[in-house]
């Protein structure tokens, strides 16, 4: 017989924070893109990063966390080590966030504050998540997984770290050499190999996918492990023909990948496609244009395409994943909070009557007709349609927001 | 005391609600029989071993069970072999879900 995990749904009051909080980051966001010009438009700009730090730590990051406050028992089948460090992350990695957004805009000195603040909160995240790893007996691949994720998250915070020293001038460092090694560890080391490792659980499970393999998969996280070493060693040494290698074999994973998600869909017994389903095929569709542009990019030198390639990855692929998984994972815990007492004493909603039909939709529909209007935007360099697009990405945040509050708050049927 | 097709009666009680169907007609029970002293054995799948509901689900099936008079105890057997597919749901389930 099987043995069933425990603390399967830990305190709905621990894990809401980060994904209230998430919806607001990822509003503000959206907000932001307001203030950007199109004019000399560079990865580097001081704004761009500012923004990038708000997104991928505020949004992405926090809601990431939190998931995995409730995702790490089920997928590593073990009870956390100590779920309760939670409560100390999302108020450090809030306050960090904010405090690094405004330093990268206009008070360099706030960076290495606001950045040992964010390494606090994810060296406690990284430790508990490593300590519960100590637990398990027997390694799978999705647990080996989420070991190389939160070992590439620990040295990119390290790096990013260095970085905000020296952004403050306090030590003097090659920041362009480490912002390789930088981005590859956290985007691609942790969030990425994070999200692979993941969607063997999570997208069968909710699409009852049955008879695929995992081949693919497991070649398509060694390929893009090997592809984050080989970047982080090229941003240490200096040798650019190994960050060459390392797109190349990343590019060659990420395509695997998408070949596995397409088996994954290819054999779902649920063909409905509702928010979820809607989410996540906007969500890799926005993975395939993404390195498409970036592979452009690196034949042809042409900069814009490798920010259109950077806003597909994260407004297209990373927002729509974490969005999509939030339909399905704030229903469960709000259902198993409230309702699984219920059950047997009175009728009880199914988790799809907890969905907010019209927000997510409209949520849906504006989120990806923003993403698609500022990749042309950005391609373009054209600050009016820009401002379109971020007029439709604010549509849909707002309608993000409402949907996070309703499902939260969703009561509908419980008697007094 | 009770033949299986009354025991899948029973359970049939217990919905999934991730896809909003009876554990029965998801074709997830397996076998269930029940001795003359009362005492109930159900053998049972999930859809998947990463199920969230894992302990709630089983709960539901040993209280769906125990509510039937003279039931004295219920084992349940948690199986992963043969491993659960659509084709072990029933017809209508299938095609609801476009299977």
């Amino acid at each position: 017989m099987f043995s069933v995990s425990q603390d399967f749904a830990p305190p709905f009051k621990l894990i809401s924070p980060f994904f209230i909080l998430g919806a607001i980051f990822y509003l503000l966001s959206v907000v932001f893109i307001f203030f950007i010009s199109t004019d000399n438009l560079s990865m580097l700009d001081t704004k761009i990063l500012s923004f990038v730090h708000l997104f991928l730590l505020g949004f992405a990051m926090m809601i990431i966390f939190g998931a995995m406050a409730q995702l790490v028992p089920v997928v590593l089948e073990v009870g956390h080590f100590g779920v309760e460090l939670f409560y100390a992350i999302w108020p450090l990695l809030s306050i960090g966030t904010i405090m690094m957004a405004f330093g990268f805009l206009s008070y360099p000195m706030l960076l290495p504050f606001g950045g040992v603040v964010v390494l606090i909160a994810m060296m406690i995240f990284v430790m508990e998540i490593f300590l519960t790893i100590k637990k398990v007996k027997k390694f799978n691949l999705v647990i080996s997984s989420l070991l190389i994720s939160n070992i590439f998250l620990f040295f990119g915070i390290i790096f990013g770290l260095v970085m905000a020293l020296g952004y403050a001038g306090m030590v003097a460092v090659d920041i362009n050499a480490l912002l390789k090694g930088h981005v590859f560890l956290v985007v691609v080391g942790y969030i990425v190999v994070t999200i692979m490792g993941l969607s063997v659980v999570l997208l069968p499970m909710f699409g009852l996918s049955h008879g695929f393999s995992k081949k693919p998969l497991e070649i398509a996280i060694a390929s893009v492990s090997l592809s984050v070493l080989a970047v982080v060693l090229s941003s240490l040494t200096g040798v650019a023909f190994l960050a060459y290698v390392g797109y190349g074999v990343a590019a060659v994973g990420l395509l695997i990948y998408f070949y596995f998600i397409y088996t994954i869909h290819k054999t779902r017994a649920r063909k409905e496609i509702d928010i979820y389903a809607k989410s996540l095929i906007f969500a890799y569709s926005s993975l395939i244009i993404s390195l498409a542009f970036g592979l452009i990019y690196l034949a042809v030198g042409y900069e814009p395409l490798l920010l259109a390639s950077a806003w597909m990855i994260f407004f297209g692929f990373f927002a729509f994943v974490i969005t999509g998984h939030i339909y399905k994972i704030i229903p469960f815990l709000v259902w198993f909070e409230r309702f699984s007492p219920l059950v047997g004493k009175q009728k009880v909603p199914m988790l799809a009557d907890m969905l907010p039909a019209k927000s997510s939709s409209a949520q849906f529909i504006f989120g990806a007709l923003g993403v698609v209007v500022v990749a042309v935007a950005l391609l373009l360099e054209d600050g009016t349609i820009l401002k379109a697009g971020a007029s439709f990405l604010l549509m849909g945040a707002l309608a993000f927001v409402k949907s996070v509050f309703y499902m939260i708050n969703y009561r509908e049927g419980i008697s007094q | 005391m009770y033949t299986k097709e009354e025991l899948f009666l029973a359970i049939s009680t217990v919905i999934d609600p991730e896809v909003g169907f009876n554990l029965v007609e998801m074709g997830l029970i397996y076998d269930a029989s029940c001795d003359d002293e009362g005492n109930a054995y159900v053998k049972m799948t999930l859809s998947t071993k990463a199920c969230p509901m894992h302990q709630l689900i089983q709960q539901w099936v040993k209280e769906a069970v125990q509510k039937m008079a003279g039931i004295t105890s219920v084992e349940i057997d948690l199986v992963w072999e043969p491993e659960w597919n659509v084709t072990m749901a029933d017809e209508h389930v299938k095609k609801a879900l476009g299977g």
